[in-house]
């Protein structure tokens, strides 16, 4: 079961363009990402610039409507992620407790869809397009690496 | 440069509501051009925040709080990382995403545009 670690740094919302994580941070965050590697359970990971650096796109009328951050309402954002392919939920739960996270930080784990979990019309219809079989095909290939 | 393309969950799929059969293939039609390209790089979908858990840090306590996460307004449904020239063509590319969503009769989304940093960014720092 693949499962995302989404870790929401508080205060990053108001981070300036450019801002960095200490030093100290990453080094421990780097120990925990060799832990998840050596495990053989990490799939991919990513950390993500402040959202003052990024934008909002919605719609209103049916017309696009692009925002650029920072955002002023959000209280939550996303910091960093990690991907991760274990036996259960419980697994996840236990591996996000390890992280070496700072105070007032949240982990959320999600469970990531798969494909064989839509019903069979959308898996019909996803499947007239190789691009998404390909990518699923890539991921089951890297997904057999890992393990 | 490489972006992460946050999009945000709705009512529907925090229901489990599966995506209708129109937005399925006009996402695909794009996926298909995206994927020649070698602008995207991978996508995912997850499952309603029923599905998840939390993990809060505060003063050295770890503390666990089952989903679904109904007081949050920025739960993420889905993602996808793309490389592109700039933050524009980016932003260029949600806009396409949007008008598909509303096309295809969605009445409430949103999405993150995100750069994400280099792999040896963060490396360099811990050095």
């Amino acid at each position: 079961m693949r499962f995302m670690m989404l870790m929401i740094p508080k205060g990053y919302e108001n981070a300036a363009p450019g801002a960095m994580p200490d030093a100290a941070a990453v080094a421990a965050m780097m120990a925990y990402n060799e832990e998840l590697q050596k495990a053989g359970v990490l799939v991919t990971l990513d950390g993500l610039h402040p959202p003052s650096m990024g934008a909002r796109v919605s719609f209103s009328n049916g017309k696009p409507s692009v925002i650029d951050g920072p955002f002023a309402e959000a209280k939550e954002v996303l910091g960093g992620y990690w991907m991760i392919d274990v036996k259960s939920k419980q697994e996840a739960i236990e591996w996000a407790v390890r992280c070496p996270a700072s105070n007032n930080e949240v982990i959320e784990i999600r469970q990531v869809q798969e494909f064989l979990d839509f019903p069979s019309d959308v898996r019909e219809a996803a499947a007239r397009y190789p691009e998404i079989k390909a990518a699923t095909q890539r991921r089951e290939r890297h997904m057999r690496v890992v393990r | 440069m490489r972006f992460m393309m946050l999009i945000k969950a709705n009512q529907d799929f925090e229901a489990g509501i599966p995506p209708s059969k129109n937005l399925v293939d006009a996402m695909g039609r794009l996926a298909e051009e995206l994927g020649k390209t070698g602008v995207l790089q991978s996508s995912e979908g997850m499952k309603p925040s029923s599905a998840g858990t939390r993990i809060r840090y505060s003063a050295g306590r770890r503390n666990v709080v089952d989903g679904p996460f109904a007081e949050t307004k920025e739960l993420i449904g889905g993602f996808a990382i793309v490389q592109v020239a700039s933050k524009q063509e980016a932003i260029a590319l949600a806009e396409r995403v949007v008008t598909i969503h509303a096309e295809c009769g969605v009445s409430e989304f949103e999405m993150e545009v995100r750069p994400l940093f280099d792999p040896g960014e963060c490396a360099e720092r811990a050095a």
